[in-house]
């Protein structure tokens, strides 16, 4: 039998879901995956029968997160590819660089691109080059409190004010009121100082609420590029998503050709590479601002997938080996609605309360004739560990039209059996059968039907 | 291994230096970085706001105004050779800021190019004692590294009362022709542009140039009666004997004649973009430039300013290459210096640091020595790290903080002299572009062993904490009143005058090598190149690298696949 047509070994920088779902894609296409994994993940059932090298320790930062040990890993198994999957190195422009200088191909953008993603206003100014809209703001970092003021009199209050090697929610303080923008200016800056060792702060106009847009991008080597259609992830708790859907049942026609058209010339003017997705509010007005741009494979790509028919793993290493994409953009078809439920090891009725432990029986949905998939790396008796993120399977499904999709989905948890820990799924029944949702009346603030009315 | 690998170093400013050392550091320096500042104010004003006024009046721009349109919106102007003879006093109480020129790298559509603009604000741009040997030297980076050489002519001729400091002497003005026929001669375009006075050997400069613009300004004579008549040149008719209708139409020695500054610069600016653009983009592949992962404006809180105080290597390293990661060649010998390979804004560079503090003496096994100077393993290392910098046309970056070379029997035994001597032909010899930067002590022969200027790298930097030096002058005040001390350096005589003589002729010794080893000493004196604040260091390196890759086919650039390094590494520290 001949040899893969790619990369004969691939390294799987990650875990659980994602990994198994990289795993997959290796299968398809005759590569030998290789599983990087924790002391904690060893012996997971998902692992066997799989080649394994262990990183180190359960800890992240001594395990998943350490690049050094990371690329180790590759070059030691042989491993001409690597896959971060998300989260850990996945948006890690050095960790990409440091692949390359050893040999082992990194599945994503080229790191300079990365790099400039992973920045605030310099990414912003390069999309808003390519046409994309932004929130209205300043231009950049700003000089000093008197620039905020007259920036912000121009957007109008409240802004925000925002650190630009910020992150994580800190650097970022709220003025309502030109009275209270010289104090949010120096506790933004302050706060940067003290925590990335960097004072400047740029400026937003602070848009409460709107919905979460994402548009998938893929690339290749040469030039270029595709959209698969949008996403709508507005069903979200603290930024963390819960429920993502395409089409987004709220987004104009117009608006959105727009979008798709300027978001695939966009990333043909940074020279991107690969999948990745550009992430935008969608403001009262209707109208899709840029906010940032994810270089990487998102958790709910899988959505775009049971629409396109299109394999975004496969793709990815397709691209990663040098090959030019197989499709123009009129070759994508995107049909019907489909919606996906992250199943989270979490207790919705405590307070999303993480809930790790054994599952002691795991019975997924049937995903008989392509309207339903899961994608799991869960079996009867996996012990959820407790280092990482709670994620435990992620149920899509697909119909003509949205009622029909999410119909179909409730369908599909009402089937799922998981006893031992506790789990979202009674939060997506909910939400799935709460009029507010159904009707597409809500925002990022709070979750359409959940907690339940009493 | 054919790959280049680089791994991660340095670490996050906190676990460098607590907050406290971080202030200290960072404060004393800005006090020396608020001076520097000061300074390149003074200088960039000229003659001040009546001469500018005086251009303006007559419709023309200043030569910096010049300069700064010529250059792509957006970048940073490298000057050089900003502080030649700053503050000196010439004949008739006169100064001249920048000795009246403007020497400068800036980005033209895309293209490094040196600019030579003679300051019309500073005696209408007459040639001071300097200003020869700073144009020379201009043009000599330029030829170096094949940049386009352009000039912006306005000029009054020498400024005859120092004439006999700058006409005669093998780098006396006639010379800059000399240079300009070379950079011909090699290959290096060159374009002029004529604004003003252009007056006798002036006149050669811009005739050599392969494309000669004159404003209706401008005008080229061999001799007009300025020069006879002494100073009063303005009034003169010298436009009707050598103005545009003369040299572009009647004799040919211009080529295109236009109505204004401005036009003039953008027409400078069309032909730039005619030449080959960069080889950079080539040479960096598919990586593109991106800021080190520790920032280069950390630099300040990690550099005492006090030159007897340690820092790690490592950390200064990690603030210069991209992404902080590095290859380190031959970690396992020569610890008092390190050398190793980075990119910066792209592309690969070599780089030599010396170490601070005390590092392991293998003559001594379990002993410890002093870093920052130089032991013979130490330069065997330098010598063939640089020798196959060269071999692979990597452009070489030495980082110079060093008192100079182990002195003493065991020194002697072991030859340094030999070995500096090698190390000295090496670098003499190499071809690849080599950049000197003095990050702090620059001492004895270790200045000259690490590329100092007398071995002609394409530039060498300095920063406020420079100390150019044969050795301190504590040393120097010891080693010459040698015979009146004793073995602890304490005064031997009882007489109490003889005592109090010797102290304050000591004191006077110390006293007068520190003044000498300001860097704006040897700024003046064209000991040094430029003095650049450490935060901006990484900028100059990126240009500078990024120069060396633009010019293709005058010399090797080797792929990593075949550089040499990687026997170096294999012989040195491979797999037995």
């Amino acid at each position: 039998m001949a040899g893969p047509r790619t990369f004969h070994r691939l390294l799987i920088a990650n875990r659980g879901e994602v990994a198994t779902r990289i795993a997959r894609a290796c299968d398809a296409m005759g590569i030998t995956p290789v599983f990087a994994v924790s002391e904690a993940d060893r012996e997971a059932p998902y692992c066997e029968g799989r080649e394994v090298i262990v990183l180190g320790p359960a800890r992240a930062a001594l395990s998943y997160l350490d690049p050094i040990k990371v690329v180790q890993a590759a070059v030691q198994t042989r491993c001409t590819a690597l896959h971060p999957g998300w989260g850990f190195l996945s948006e890690n422009a050095r960790f990409s660089a440091l692949c390359g200088s050893h040999g082992v191909t990194f599945v994503g953008p080229p790191p300079q691109v990365m790099a400039l993603m992973g920045t605030k206003t310099p990414a912003k100014r390069a999309m808003a080059a390519a046409g994309l809209a932004l929130i209205p703001g300043s231009d950049g970092v700003l000089a000093d409190a008197d620039e905020a003021r007259a920036v912000a009199d121009r957007v109008g209050y409240p802004v925000l004010v925002k650190a630009e090697s910020g992150g994580g929610g800190r650097g970022m303080r709220i003025a309502r009121s030109a009275g209270e923008l010289a104090a949010a200016f120096a506790d933004a800056s302050g706060e940067a100082q003290a925590a990335f060792g960097d004072p400047r702060v740029y400026l937003e106009k602070l848009v409460e609420g709107g919905r979460h847009v994402e548009i998938q991008i893929l690339a290749d080597n040469y030039g270029n590029v595709v959209h698969l259609g949008e996403r709508d992830c507005t069903v979200q708790r603290n930024h963390q998503k819960l429920i993502e859907e395409s089409p987004s049942p709220v987004l104009d026609q117009d608006e959105r050709a727009r979008t798709l058209e300027a978001a695939v010339r966009a990333a043909a003017s940074i020279g991107y590479v690969g999948a990745g997705t550009m992430e935008f509010l969608l403001d009262e007005g209707g109208t899709l601002r840029f906010m940032e741009m994810n270089t990487r494979l998102q958790v709910e790509h899988s959505v775009t997938e049971m629409r396109s028919g299109v394999d975004l793993v496969v793709a990815q290493i397709e691209i990663a080996a040098g090959r030019p994409l197989c499709w123009t953009q009129a070759d994508i078809a995107l049909e019907g609605h489909a919606i996906e439920c992250r199943i989270n090891a979490e207790d919705p009725a405590d307070a999303f309360r993480p809930a790790p432990g054994t599952i002691t029986h795991w019975k997924a949905p049937a995903t008989t004739n392509g309207f339903v998939r899961v994608d799991t790396h869960v079996t009867s008796g996996y012990t959820v560990p407790p280092h990482y993120d709670s994620l435990i399977a992620k149920v899509i499904t697909r119909a003509a039209d949205r009622d029909g999709a999410c119909d179909r989905m409730i369908a599909a948890l009402q089937e799922l059996e998981c006893t031992g820990v506790p789990t979202t799924v009674p939060m997506h029944l909910a939400i799935l059968r709460s009029a507010r949702f159904r009707a597409s009346a809500y925002d990022t603030r709070a979750i359409p039907g959940w907690p339940p009315l009493e | 291994m054919a790959h280049v690998p680089l791994v991660p170093i340095g670490d996050p400013l906190a676990t460098v230096a607590d907050e406290r050392t971080q202030d200290e550091h960072r404060q004393a320096l800005a006090v020396l970085e608020e001076r520097l500042r000061g300074q390149r104010a003074e200088v960039h004003a000229g003659w001040g706001p009546t001469y500018v006024d005086r251009v303006h009046a007559k419709g023309k721009l200043t030569s910096r105004e010049r300069v700064e349109r010529l250059k792509d919106s957006g970048t940073q102007i490298f000057e050089v050779g900003t502080f030649v003879n700053h503050g000196e006093v010439f004949a008739n109480d006169m100064r001249s800021p920048a000795a009246g020129v403007v020497t400068a790298f800036a980005r033209i559509e895309g293209r490094w190019c040196m600019v030579i603009a003679n300051d019309n604000t500073v005696a209408s741009g007459a040639w001071w004692p300097r200003t020869p040997e700073k144009i020379q030297r201009a043009q000599t980076m330029a030829l170096r590294l094949r940049l386009p050489t352009i000039y912006l002519v306005d000029c009054s001729g020498l400024f005859l009362p120092e004439q006999s400091r700058s006409f005669p002497g093998a780098r006396g003005a006639g010379h800059i022709f000399k240079m300009n026929s070379v950079l011909s001669a090699s290959g290096v375009p060159q374009i002029a542009g004529v604004f003003g006075d252009c007056i006798a050997g002036g006149g050669y400069m811009p005739l050599i140039s392969d494309r000669v613009y004159m404003t209706e300004q401008a005008y080229m004579v061999i001799a007009g009666a300025a020069l006879i008549k002494g100073a009063k040149s303005q009034k003169m008719t010298s436009l009707d004997i050598g103005g545009p209708e003369v040299h572009v139409h009647q004799s040919g020695c211009a080529d295109v004649r236009v109505p204004d500054d401005e036009t003039l610069l953008a027409c400078v600016r069309r032909d730039v973009a005619r030449l080959p653009s960069s080889g950079a983009d080539f040479y960096r592949g598919d990586i593109g430039a991106m800021e080190p992962l520790h920032r280069a404006s950390e630099l300040g809180a990690i550099l005492p300013t006090d030159h007897r105080e340690a820092y790690d290597a490592v950390q200064v390293l990690a603030r210069l290459c991209d992404q902080s990661l590095f290859w380190e060649l031959m970690p396992e010998v020569g610890e008092e210096i390190m050398c190793g390979v980075g990119r910066v804004g792209g592309l690969y560079a070599g780089f030599v640091i010396n170490r601070q503090g005390l590092v392991g003496d293998p003559e001594h096994p379990g002993r410890r020595r002093p870093a920052g100077i130089l032991y013979r393993a130490g330069i065997a290392k330098i010598s063939a790290f640089s020798r196959a910098c060269n071999a692979d046309g990597i452009p070489l970056i030495w980082l110079q903080d060093i008192s100079g070379f182990d002195i003493g029997a065991e020194a002697e035994r072991h030859g340094l002299l030999a070995y500096g001597s090698n190390l000295i032909y090496t670098n003499s010899t190499n071809e690849t572009p080599m950049f000197t930067v003095l990050l702090r002590k620059a001492s004895g022969a270790g200045y000259y062993a690490m590329t100092g200027l007398p071995y002609d790298p394409v530039m060498q930097l300095s920063t406020v904490l420079s100390r150019q030096s044969v050795m301190e002058g504590r040393t120097l005040a010891i080693a010459a009143y040698n015979t009146k001390l004793d073995d602890d350096f304490r005064i031997t005589t009882d007489d109490p005058d003889e005592r109090a003589r010797i102290e304050t002729d000591m004191r006077e010794v110390e006293e007068r090598i520190e003044k000498d080893m300001d860097p704006f000493v040897a700024a003046r004196q064209m000991d040094t190149d430029e003095i650049v604040e450490l935060g901006e260091l990484r900028a100059w390196l990126a240009a500078a690298v990024e120069m060396s890759y633009q010019g293709v086919g005058y010399r090797r650039v080797k792929n990593p696949r075949i550089w040499s390094l990687h026997d170096l590494h294999e012989l040195v520290g491979g797999v037995r």
